[in-house]
């Protein structure tokens, strides 16, 4: 089944906030702001299984420092701006919040993308399905 | 009074030093003005900005610099018809605020310097890039030579010009080709190029002519032991090639 992952920061994630502030700064109201690296997996085993083959890989993940969660579809989660640049790439996941624990709007998504997060010259954003 | 020219530090330059000499052993009036001292650089009449990182370039290469205070001013100061040079890192950061080639409006770039080709490495070489448009097209490269050939020092993962067919269309079209790589004896070809940049492009110009993006480094062939051959005799302190495009940029700036 195909599956995807976020391996994101336990600690504090320093280009996530400088990525925060620099919104803030375009007049992009964001409340906090997440930053992923997603994995995504053709053939992938149940979620449980597919944690502990991620958390087994050292090339991908840090016990020290990552934290992993399986998403429950192969696309972005509410809130959140997937940036790619080759299609075989793995997509940098932005999660964006316009209040602590609500996730932004399509609207907002796409001005942090045009504005900041995305290079429409070598990247390609993908946002929630909603979006259309 | 000669013209000034600020030397920008982003937190993560490394250039600063060798771009700095380089300008004053052209004769330029150049300062260094620090992330944390934006403001001064309004009193300022050219910028350079030099490679290394910026904000260890977060995001992309060049993304949270061009959205720097700092950049304000560059921005209005281009705008008002001040030279702007950017260089690698600077480059990056000046494609990324819009300003080259400027055919879009500020902060929405149309290209940028991306990961290396055909492995997306780091490459250190030493490199030779030609004058692509007419020296008159760029008031940077003025006094060049029609094709003049410059030394430099290619060092950087990401190096390489991508952008849609489209806007590399609206390059060549728009005479915003200024440097190409090129080998030692002037001739072009696609294996000039350490990195498969798109057209074989080294350096892009904008619409006005004012601001020079260019991805290798000059100043790290501006004295003779900078350069390959530096054990063929002569005086280690000596000017090499890279300096031709500071005479040029500091000459025209104190005309």
């Amino acid at each position: 089944m195909r599956r995807a992952v976020a391996i994101n920061l336990k600690i504090p994630d320093n280009a996530a906030y400088t990525a925060l502030v620099t919104l803030r700064r375009l007049g992009i109201d964001v409340a906090r702001l997440e930053r992923s690296e997603i994995v995504r997996f053709a053939d992938a085993p149940d979620p449980a299984a597919l944690i502990a083959a991620v958390e087994r890989d050292e090339s991908l993940f840090n016990p020290n420092k990552h934290q992993v969660s399986v998403l429950d579809a192969d696309a972005p989660r509410p809130g959140e701006v997937w940036i790619v640049q080759d299609d075989a790439d793995r997509p940098v996941g932005w999660r964006l919040y316009a209040a602590p624990d609500l996730p932004a709007d399509n609207r907002l998504l796409a001005q942090a993308a045009e504005r900041l997060l995305c290079n429409p010259a070598i990247e390609r954003a993908i946002f929630p399905r909603s979006l259309g | 009074m000669s013209a000034r020219i600020a030397v920008l530090v982003f937190p993560g330059t490394n250039s600063e030093d060798e771009t700095l000499r380089v300008l004053r052993d052209c004769g330029g009036d150049a300062h260094l003005v620090h992330w944390s001292r934006g403001a001064l650089l309004a009193n300022f009449d050219a910028y350079v900005l030099p490679g290394g990182f910026a904000y260890e370039d977060r995001i992309r290469a060049g993304a949270i610099a061009a959205h720097d205070t700092m950049m304000d001013h560059v921005i209005a100061g281009a705008q008002q018809g001040k030279l702007v040079l950017g260089i690698c890192n600077g480059a990056q950061i000046l494609l990324e605020a819009g300003l080259v080639p400027g055919t879009a409006p500020i902060r929405r770039p149309t290209a940028a310097f991306t990961r290396n080709g055909p492995v997306p490495h780091f490459v250190c070489s030493h490199v030779y890039v030609k004058l692509a448009i007419d020296p008159g097209r760029c008031a940077l490269t003025r006094l060049l030579e029609h094709g003049e050939l410059i030394p430099a020092w290619t060092a950087n993962a990401e190096g390489r010009l991508a952008a849609t067919a489209e806007h590399l269309r609206e390059l060549e079209d728009g005479d915003h080709i200024a440097f190409v790589y090129a080998h030692e004896d002037g001739s072009v070809d696609e294996t000039a190029s350490p990195n498969q940049s798109a057209l074989g492009v080294a350096g892009l110009c904008n619409r006005e002519g004012n601001v020079l993006a260019l991805m290798p480094h000059p100043e790290r062939d501006a004295w003779t032991f900078n350069h390959p051959d530096r054990r063929r005799g002569g005086t280690m302190l000596a000017p090499s090639g890279g300096v031709a495009l500071f005479r040029s940029f500091v000459e025209v700036l104190n005309r």
